[in-house]
């Protein structure tokens, strides 16, 4: 959930909360002055009856009489039966009907029941007092008070989303541009310094965090490519020893001739994978043009003559299906390298006669070039790292010198410097396609 | 045979490419200069075609290297020029170039000079070499045997045109691997087809009646035994 959208729920949320607390607060403090006030009334009416009637106890009856007929509220005088002791005041609220004959609706009251000396004889006396009128009125109050503080709470909401969005604004663009941000060699122009000063420590520190990342992911580029690049003349001093030892045999044991022999393979392993990081940094290092017009079929053509040594003596059928004309737009030696690697694998890893499709078409997935094999097929959890330097599918192949290296390596590197996506997949049956996408 | 093709306008380049394809040549090129740097540091090369304006600097820097590099006398390094830069061809041959050519040029022109070069290279007086009955045609990319022409495929004439030239030196299969596949050579993945090439080329020349030249160096190479007739 986003920040703002997060703020304003909480808030609402919490608004809403004490709207409810507030109005059951207040009904509360309503009811209960209201009940304060009757009930002191209904005190002070007790107290006007037996201050009438001490001075004249004649008029009970007429009290009684007239107390039946208050609209809003009621006597009755009856005989003392003892249910409450002598001049003690018993306060409840009461659902009754006052008029059963004529109505069946009961309504609440405020009822004192209390004792009354007429003449030193204790009578009881209940007084009825009308509550619904109050609680009609205190209801209003509550509701229109609530509705006026519900429509605050929409208010504010609006109000807040507008606000926060403008600003937070800021922060929103930091985020945005930083979920594009998906390697160092994609941090562009600096982030700018709003005027809100916590949002301006955060682009700061991305900037200088950003920038030495990059920085030093530059830094790493370079390195990669001067080393491998230095490490290629005392490479090459080593295998020229070795050539040169090896050209006069006779003159060693075969003891030595094995060991020479698996120095000058090494001195050459190591020249090819320099020579591939060379390739892969420079390509980082985008220290090609990229303004040739490529016929795909054609390079593949180049490159199938190449490798036409190795597919003859493998024997196997290469299967050519060109259905589309695909001309694009970039560097031949890369593209070539690319696709040189990709049918170099395919051959590499079949076995003796197989099949290896090649396919150009203007498919499903857009124009792309295939590459499909019988070989050994990819264990499942290489596939995805197939691409990744030196994670190599070490099973694939039980010999270490044939293992396919940095080959899909530079594969990718130049697909992304084209921004072609490619991919491995293991076929149903056996074997791997390979694939880049136009 | 390795060559290096250092030309940084691409068309020139890659006809220069293609040329030296016909010619049977393990051809790596640069448009410029660092990667020519890389290729001269890893790689030795018969044949260096070298144009001495480069984008990221001077032609002649690259010749000192290739002069400073061990066995360098192996490689022949012939300079392009343009028409009028005497002081550059002049420096170049102080330097240890082995000729020049100057822009433009027709390829048969440049033909003549790399086979020119190459006979000096390995001192060797005429565009064919015959061993044992057996000659290597560096002109005509041709085998033959007492003046009939054997059919050989071009990596056939590549290892056997290599054996010729260095007749009398064990050459190991690695270097032989290099020579027909270049850089692109993937170590044990190639080796193995060296074997069954030479396998191959034995049996064509067994066929013909060619006596066997060939000594197979027990887990080092291969190395062509005689003199020239």
């Amino acid at each position: 959930m986003k920040l703002n959208n997060k703020i304003l729920i909480s808030n609402a949320v919490l608004s809403l909360f004490m709207l409810l607390i507030t109005g059951f607060g207040m009904y509360y403090v309503v009811n209960t002055t209201i009940f304060n006030e009757l009930d002191s009334h209904l005190l002070q009416h007790k107290q006007d009856i037996q201050k009438q009637v001490l001075e004249d106890p004649s008029t009970l009856e007429e009290i009684v009489i007239l107390g039946g007929l208050g609209s809003y509220e009621w006597i009755e005088i009856n005989v003392y039966d003892e249910s409450i002791p002598q001049n003690s005041n018993h306060f409840s609220t009461v659902d009754t009907i006052r008029y059963p004959d004529t109505s069946e609706v009961s309504e609440a009251y405020r009822k004192l029941k209390t004792t009354l000396t007429v003449g030193g004889e204790p009578h009881l006396l209940e007084i009825y007092e009308e509550v619904a009128a109050w609680e009609k009125i205190s209801m209003t109050v509550l509701l229109s008070v609530l509705g006026a503080l519900f429509l605050w709470v929409i208010l504010l909401y609006v109000v807040n989303q507008f606000v926060f969005g403008r600003v937070l604004s800021p922060f929103y663009d930091t985020v945005e541009r930083l979920e594009q941000i998906s390697s160092p060699a994609q941090v562009g122009e600096p982030f700018p310094e709003p005027n809100t000063y916590e949002i301006r420590v955060l682009n700061r520190a991305l900037n200088t965090m950003l920038s030495q990342i990059k920085s030093s992911f530059e830094d790493q580029k370079k390195f990669i490519q001067n080393a491998s690049h230095e490490l290629l003349t005392p490479l090459s001093i080593i295998r020229q020893k070795a050539e040169k030892m090896l050209s006069r045999p006779e003159k060693m044991d075969r003891k030595s001739l094995r060991r020479l022999n698996e120095i000058q393979h090494t001195a050459v392993r190591l020249t090819r994978l320099s020579n591939a990081l060379l390739l892969i940094s420079r390509v980082e290092n985008r220290q090609y043009e990229m303004k040739d017009e490529i016929c795909i079929a054609e390079v593949t053509k180049q490159v199938l003559t190449e490798l036409r040594d190795f597919i003859e003596l493998k024997g196997l059928t290469i299967g050519e299906n060109y259905s589309d004309e695909i001309t694009i737009t970039g560097n031949r030696e890369l593209i070539h390298s690319a696709l040189y690697n990709i049918i170099q694998n395919a051959i590499k890893f079949s076995p003796e006669g197989a099949a290896v499709d090649i396919s150009i078409e203007d498919g499903e997935s857009g124009p792309a070039f295939s590459v499909r094999d019988e070989g050994t097929g990819i264990p499942e959890d290489m596939i995805d790292q197939v691409f990744d330097r030196f994670k190599k599918g070490e099973k694939l192949s039980g010999d270490t010198y044939s293992s396919p290296g940095l080959g899909l390596s530079i594969v990718q590197s130049i697909c992304e410097l084209h921004g072609f996506p490619c991919k491995a997949e293991n076929n149903a049956v056996k074997g791997v396609t390979v694939s880049i996408f136009f | 045979m390795r060559a290096l093709v250092v030309e940084d306008e691409p068309l020139l380049n890659r006809e220069l490419k293609e040329q030296l394809l016909e010619e049977q040549f393990t051809v790596d090129t640069a448009l410029d200069f660092t990667r020519a740097e890389d290729w001269i540091a890893g790689e030795l090369y018969d044949l260096v075609l070298l144009d001495l304006s480069l984008p990221g600097g001077n032609g002649l820097e690259l010749l000192k290297m290739i002069r400073q590099q061990r066995n360098s006398e192996n490689t022949a390094v012939i300079i392009l020029t343009a028409r009028g830069e005497i002081d550059d061809r002049v420096q170049g041959l102080e330097l240890g170039s082995d000729d020049y050519l100057s822009k433009p040029f027709a390829m048969p022109e440049l033909r003549a000079r790399i086979h020119a070069v190459l006979r000096r290279k390995f001192k060797i007086s005429d565009n064919v070499i015959t061993i044992g009955g057996l000659s290597v045609h560096l002109d005509h990319l041709q085998v033959s045997f007492e003046g009939q022409p054997l059919e050989m495929t071009d990596t056939e004439y590549k290892l056997l045109r290599y054996l010729f030239l260095n007749k009398n030196k064990t050459i190991t299969r690695i270097a032989l691997a290099e020579h027909i596949w270049g850089n692109k050579i993937d170590d044990r993945f190639s080796l193995d087809f060296i074997n069954s090439h030479m396998k191959n080329i034995r049996k064509k020349l067994a066929e013909s009646g060619v006596p066997d030249l060939i000594e197979t160096v027990y887990g080092v190479g291969y190395k062509l035994n005689g003199y020239e007739a």
